[in-house]
């Protein structure tokens, strides 16, 4: 369709220049033979003026010789009488058609009829007419058009030259990109790569899809490793609940066993956990989470925090290596316990045995940084910066430990809410924590 | 073409007045009058040169035609036109002559004889002859465009 469009604008512009030109190629050969005219009619005057005929009938012979395309040249005088003519032998004179006026010029049968006034000192004494034969113009005229349909037909082989590289190097490749792109939109199977050996701007389109398309894939397999974690997370609670709730059914009669009760309870409250978590995730996501900032006490909190975390660890020894008594900061004081509880409990589950874990405060006149130290597995340099991911869970464990990997990607968007820092260094044993946040004496503006 | 003595005199009055028209008389062309002089009364070319001394002018002055009866009076010609008729002898006419006057003449054998041109009849049309030494000792100059038509003669 291109192709034809190319074509007719070649063929539109070559017929416009042809035309163009052949019409001032006439127009100069008019001019030509005009000037020829005023040259001889010039040239003519005293022999008109002392009637001399035979000086006129020698200058215009001799006009012939010099340009033989004029086949015919007469002048006329006053009373537009032949004055004296050179015609081509055999042939019977062209007169002046009445249509010409003084000075003009006519294409007719062939020929060229060119008529120019003789002037003596601004009198018009006499006309000169001038018969051009036109087979040198026509053969000139033809050569054109030849030489210009040959050229037409190298620009429209050249079109097609250029219009097959361009379709093999650019149309194709990128048609192959839209397709595969359809494809993939309703197969919705990302794991295929395009192919493409180029090396411009079109393979970097075909590479960023590529790229673009593993990552889709990569966060397809993680939405389906998500979704059977938290099936099994959430399955195995809801089973014991339900298992112990059953049991007490059967034991309508009897009184309860508290371990049932107690047992069930301590299930609902992880269930309970896990939701709560997912909420937050998903609000965090959504941009919805809120902070209720107010002033409170760190170190109080801190202290509190450790109690509970102690009471309900019965292995570990969470002990505070700070002296600072009092530590008021300007916060949510909900969500920083739930970062201090959830740091804490990561701790202890990841020391398993009989453990110590050290929780300090330091400060400086910007900042209080909180640190929790375990003597655990660890966690390797190389997972560092992932374990602040969503859904991440360290692989170094032997033994499951429980949760849906999001303790953490809650805690550092507490934490940078708070605009505050939270950084992890790896010990030859175990872990340590990190996290910052700052101090200031008055309202302290925090980004919702 | 026959051409009867008044069509001959009238021609040889428009060349007369077109001759005017390819010469130069340089430094001579200072009066506010262009005088042509005629020497011989009963003329026919006369009348011709009256009727177009009416209506012309030649480079830009009035025209007046002078009929001659006294050598004296050819003093301010700038064109002498001898007649057939002319009572003088060619060569008295020559020696009165001053340089920048043009001598026209119609008998036969005048130009070899020193005047500037010469009117004659080859094959029943008017032509004219030119001595260009006697040109050139006038002080004038003569157009190629005119020469070029003119029978050159030699000066005897």
């Amino acid at each position: 369709m291109q192709v034809f469009t190319s074509i007719l604008v070649l063929v539109i512009m070559f017929l416009v220049f042809i035309i163009t030109d052949v019409k001032a190629f006439r127009q100069r050969k008019v001019d030509n033979i005009k000037s020829i005219a005023q040259v001889i009619g010039t040239n003519s005057i005293s022999a008109i003026q002392f009637q001399d005929e035979g000086a006129a009938m020698e200058m215009l012979d001799q006009l012939h010789n010099v340009s033989p395309e004029i086949i015919e040249a007469t002048i006329l005088n006053s009373k537009n009488e032949v004055f004296a003519r050179y015609s081509p032998a055999g042939a019977p004179a062209v007169e002046v058609p009445s249509s010409m006026k003084d000075s003009s010029y006519l294409f007719k049968n062939n020929h060229l009829l060119v008529t120019y006034p003789i002037v003596a000192s601004k009198e018009v004494i006499g006309k000169i007419f001038l018969v051009v034969e036109l087979t040198e113009l026509q053969q000139i005229t033809y050569n054109k058009y030849r030489l210009a349909f040959l050229l037409l037909l190298v620009a429209v082989g050249f079109t097609f030259i250029v219009a097959n590289f361009i379709q093999r190097y650019i149309s194709k490749r990128l048609l192959l990109l839209v397709n595969t792109m359809k494809k993939v939109n309703k197969t919705g199977d990302y794991s295929t790569p395009l192919v493409d050996e180029g090396k411009d701007e079109i393979a970097t389109l075909i590479n960023v899809f590529n790229r673009l398309m593993a990552q889709i894939a990569e966060n397809v397999k993680k939405k389906d490793e998500f979704i059977g974690i938290a099936s099994h997370e959430l399955k195995t609670p809801l089973t014991t609940v339900k298992g112990y709730i059953e049991m007490l059914k059967t034991m309508e009669d009897q009184p309860p066993k508290k371990q049932f009760v107690e047992s069930a309870f301590k299930n609902v409250l992880k269930l309970e956990d896990l939701v709560k978590d997912l909420l937050d995730v998903s609000r965090i996501e959504s941009g919805q989470l809120q902070l209720e900032m107010a002033k409170f006490d760190l170190s109080q909190l801190l202290d509190e925090t450790v109690a509970s975390a102690q009471m309900m660890s019965m292995n570990h020894t969470i002990v505070r290596k700070d002296e600072i008594r009092e530590q008021i900061i300007y916060g949510d004081k909900k969500r920083i316990e739930q970062v201090l509880i959830n740091l804490l409990s990561n701790a202890v589950k990841y020391s398993p045995g009989e453990q110590e874990v050290f929780v300090n405060m330091k400060k400086n006149e910007k900042e209080v940084t909180i640190q929790i130290r375990d003597f655990g597995i660890g966690i390797p340099v190389d997972e560092h910066p992932l374990i602040f991911d969503r859904f991440y869970r360290t692989k170094a464990s032997s033994v499951h430990i429980s949760g849906f990997g999001l303790g953490l990607y809650i805690c550092r968007d507490i934490i940078e809410r708070h605009r505050g820092k939270i950084w992890i260094e790896s010990m030859t044993k175990g872990t340590v924590f990190n996290f910052s946040l700052l101090i200031t004496n008055y309202a302290q503006q925090v980004d919702q | 073409m026959a051409q009867n003595g008044e069509q001959e005199a009238n021609l040889k009055a428009a060349f007369i007045y077109n001759f005017t028209k390819y010469i130069d008389w340089g430094v001579y062309n200072d009066n506010y009058q262009f005088v042509i002089g005629v020497i011989g009364e009963d003329s026919p070319v006369i009348p011709a040169l009256q009727e177009i001394a009416k209506t012309r002018t030649i480079n830009s002055k009035r025209i007046e035609i002078r009929i001659i009866d006294d050598l004296s009076q050819i003093k301010d010609c700038r064109i002498l036109f001898i007649t057939r008729n002319c009572p003088f002898s060619l060569s008295s006419i020559l020696k009165r002559l001053g340089k920048g006057v043009l001598t026209i003449s119609e008998s036969k054998g005048y130009a070899s004889l020193g005047t500037d041109f010469n009117f004659v009849v080859v094959n029943e049309r008017l032509k004219f002859e030119a001595n260009l030494k006697a040109i050139s000792s006038s002080g004038l100059k003569a157009g190629s465009q005119l020469l070029k038509l003119a029978i050159i003669v030699d000066q005897e």
